[in-house]
């Protein structure tokens, strides 16, 4: 058997996948169907190394916090107990891992924009690299609904056109309250009125 | 390159996009010539056959001040996109730089001041300032957070894996 690594490269990340081809499922042998092994080097940081389900958690938690980044949403993606969080942090983002063996502690990685553009692209040359034949499963980009990006918009700009709307309503109807009703005798007086100047245009 | 079929852009996407492509000329001052040279790698060139072509798909952004009216097809935004994060692939480890905190502040607070300056030029010299869209663009307590916003968006767009993201922020939805 051919074990096949391929080695994708940024300035500051450097991600290699080893494994081999699917024979099953007819992979050429220049492929890559199995990952038996990887290896994430960030600059500045500890290698981390894992099985497939790993990367594919890393992935399923990077690119769409990188999609909400462009968006200009700051919201943290992957469980609190699950092996790979990422959040918006006041250096950049925490990409938090908790490893599966039990004497290793949890790592905390700081990333800059720069760095987590670098591990975006690594981790996109991977996946769109023809040789490598794997389906991700990852979840789609979609376009951001109104909730999502709400608070994007400042709180006086969001609730100023409807609260002065309803102020506007509110002050007409309590106009419309305070205006006196007509009695009796000012209907009265209307209705005699009324023929007469009716009958004065018809002459005119 | 397969053009996918996606949703056509709304006005703010045209903005969006249009300010995406101007970030891009404020990095590279050859940028409009190389927009053709590499739509015509990516075979586009059916599409935008020269910069007067691309000029005029890029007019559709209400905020031009000579804005052109009606809405680009599903083709043409798609070939707009795909150009953008090609450009945007082209000019990364400019874009690298700029985001980057591990370079010697200093330099990196002039490439961002050039850059501005260029960016707003672009800016007055291409949009309608008497526009309050434009006016707020040109605000200086937003303009260096929108700015760098931008640059982040065209630093994690970049390549053809940035496609779909590009394509799903343009059509998000209006706050």
């Amino acid at each position: 058997m051919i074990n096949q690594t391929f080695q994708y490269d940024q300035t500051s990340v450097r991600l290699q996948i080893e494994g081999l081809p699917d024979l099953s499922i007819d992979n050429d042998k220049e492929c890559l169907g199995i990952i038996s092994t990887w290896t994430l080097s960030l600059v500045g940081s500890p290698s981390l190394e894992g099985k497939r389900e790993h990367l594919q958690a890393l992935m399923a938690t990077v690119l769409p916090y990188s999609r909400h980044c462009i968006s200009d949403v700051k919201s943290s993606f992957g469980d609190a107990s699950g092996p790979i969080r990422i959040e918006p942090s006041s250096k950049g983002h925490k990409l938090s891992l908790v490893s599966s063996k039990p004497d290793i502690p949890p790592l905390a990685i700081n990333l800059d924009d720069a760095e987590l553009a670098d591990l975006v692209h690594c981790l996109d040359d991977m996946r769109m690299d023809p040789r490598v034949k794997i389906n991700w499963d990852l979840p789609v980009d979609m376009p951001l609904t109104k909730r999502q990006i709400a608070y994007k918009t400042p709180l006086a700009q969001r609730i100023g056109a409807p609260l002065i709307g309803g102020s506007l309503l509110l002050i007409y109807s309590l106009l419309l309250l305070v205006l006196p009703i007509p009695d009796g005798e000012e209907r009265k007086l209307n209705d005699q009125t009324e023929p007469l100047e009716v009958s004065l245009t018809t002459k005119l | 390159m397969a053009i996918n079929n996606c949703s056509v852009l709304t006005r703010r996407s045209l903005e969006r996009l249009d300010l995406l492509l101007l970030v891009i000329e404020s990095l590279d001052l050859n940028a409009s010539q190389a927009m053709t040279w590499t739509s015509a790698q990516l075979g586009l060139e059916h599409i935008f056959p020269n910069p007067v072509e691309l000029w005029k798909r890029r007019c559709h952004n209400p905020l031009r001040r000579t804005s052109r009216r009606g809405k680009l097809n599903v083709e043409e935004s798609e070939a707009l996109m795909i150009l953008l994060c090609a450009m945007a692939q082209r000019l990364y480890p400019l874009l690298h730089q700029l985001l980057s905190s591990k370079e010697p502040e200093s330099i990196n607070s002039q490439r961002w001041q050039l850059l501005n300056q260029r960016f707003s030029d672009l800016l007055i010299e291409r949009m309608n300032i008497r526009k309050g869209a434009v006016q707020r663009l040109l605000n200086r307590n937003y303009f260096e957070t929108n700015n760098k916003q931008l640059v982040l968006t065209l630093a994690i767009c970049a390549g053809p894996g940035g496609l779909d993201r590009l394509r799903a922020n343009l059509l998000d939805e209006s706050p």
